[in-house]
């Protein structure tokens, strides 16, 4: 089997990862994810020992896409409802160039192994040796970006529930802003809209990685999304459903105006 | 393929008994691992891995919360994780930008298994090194 394959065609889960296969699963059923390519749990092993080959084969298999890169891992057979691995593996935004991609590899494999992860392996009752893959695509730089869950993942209700900020989406996920809160009907009515308290954006930054910047005062409590971009947001919310079926978690962002999908996988917090 | 430098291992007590063929196998299961200044790199009480030794930089040792020592080039800690997985006896946080060499307890454990001579010379290693601790003790 080859070790790195478009991410369209990363369809086997052993292979290459819950996060990989559901990315792959969307380009082929036409949703808007940005193009990238899949590197399977061996292949990144390989890398990760400094494998001559594999590291060739990395760099001339993902060279058209050029640089500044986005490289998340995709934890294989266990980003599941049982054991969300969110947060325990690292996402490596703003690599520049397909030559600081094994550097980039490596230090996923490691965030797999790392003590942080071991001891939440162990919590979650996983004994056996990680096995990461990875998801290497080009990096966006959103305007607006943020979550979407296609069911409300507290209360279980049938609405959209979108938290959005400004940049990339990293400031949501980490939780370093009061996101914009939205709830819309299944219809795309607005029921619930709140406006946050954005103090800081997440930006790429010359020399490769992301940095935290102080937002203007006047962005702070403006609301960053406009009614047709809610509309669009909940259509993607329906096309996820049909490809994937109910119940989803999101991540999004819009470049220029058009909206792109980061990542579509089951939420795992709602009351169902 | 690369691995960890041979004579960085040699200095390590576990290792002692190995011979450079044995040791050349196990340096090639090394994988490259850095940290910036300032990162934890295991946390006393967490569940660890992986064994540690230092190419390059200074890391510093504290022991529930009280700074024990500093360990530089050659020095290597973690290593009764890669038999045991048990708990961090202390905390090593990277003074200096820290270029390390990493071994799992996922990828090393393979290797003892299939090769039974290593893994006497370890367990005589072990209990040499138990015997000595108790010694210590007394």
């Amino acid at each position: 089997m080859n070790g790195v394959v478009a991410l369209e065609q990363a369809s086997e889960l052993a292979a290459f990862g819950a996060k990989a296969v559901s990315l792959g699963q969307a380009l082929r059923d036409g949703l808007p994810v940005p193009p990238g390519f899949a590197l399977s749990g061996a292949f990144v092993d390989a890398v990760a020992a400094a494998d001559d080959a594999a590291i060739v084969t990395l760099v001339q298999q993902v060279a058209p896409l050029a640089g500044p890169l986005a490289v998340r891992s995709s934890a294989i057979d266990e980003d599941g409802a049982a054991a969300s691995f969110a947060g325990q593996h690292q996402t490596l935004l703003n690599v520049l160039s397909v030559d600081d991609l094994a550097e980039a590899v490596r230090e996923i494999w490691w965030s797999a192994n790392s003590d942080a992860a071991i001891t939440y392996r162990k919590k979650v009752g996983l004994f056996s040796r990680p096995n990461v893959g990875v998801v290497v695509q080009k990096l966006l730089a959103p305007d607006t970006a943020g979550v979407l869950f296609t069911r409300n993942p507290i209360s279980g209700a049938d609405e959209r529930v979108i938290e959005a900020s400004w940049g990339l989406g990293e400031a949501v996920v980490a939780g370093l802003v009061i996101p914009d809160h939205v709830c819309l009907s299944r219809q795309g009515q607005v029921r619930e809209r709140r406006v946050g308290y954005k103090t800081v954006s997440i930006r790429p930054v010359a020399g490769g990685g992301t940095v935290e910047v102080e937002l203007p005062l006047e962005l702070v409590e403006r609301f960053c999304l406009e009614d047709s971009q809610l509309e669009a947001l909940n259509r993607l919310a329906g096309l996820c459903e049909e490809v994937f079926g109910p119940g989803r978690d999101l991540e999004w962002a819009f470049e220029r105006g058009t909206l792109h999908l980061l990542q579509c996988r089951a939420i795992t917090t709602a009351r169902t | 393929m690369r691995g960890a430098p041979i004579d960085v291992l040699e200095r390590v007590p576990l290792f002692h008994d190995l011979d450079q063929g044995e040791i050349g196998q196990i340096a090639l299961l090394f994988k490259e691992r850095d940290f910036e200044a300032g990162e934890t790199i295991i946390q006393e009480g967490s569940g660890g891995a992986a064994f540690y030794v230092i190419e390059t930089g200074e890391a510093s040792v504290t022991i529930q919360g009280k700074p024990h020592s500093v360990l530089r080039q050659g020095d290597y800690f973690g290593e009764i994780a890669l038999i045991d997985e048990g708990p961090r006896m202390a905390t090593i946080t990277a003074a200096s930008r820290l270029d390390c060499w990493g071994l799992t307890y996922w990828d090393f454990r393979p290797l003892v298994e299939a090769n039974g001579v290593i893994g006497w010379k370890l367990l005589q290693r072990m209990a040499m090194m138990l015997r000595d601790a108790r010694a210590g003790g007394q």
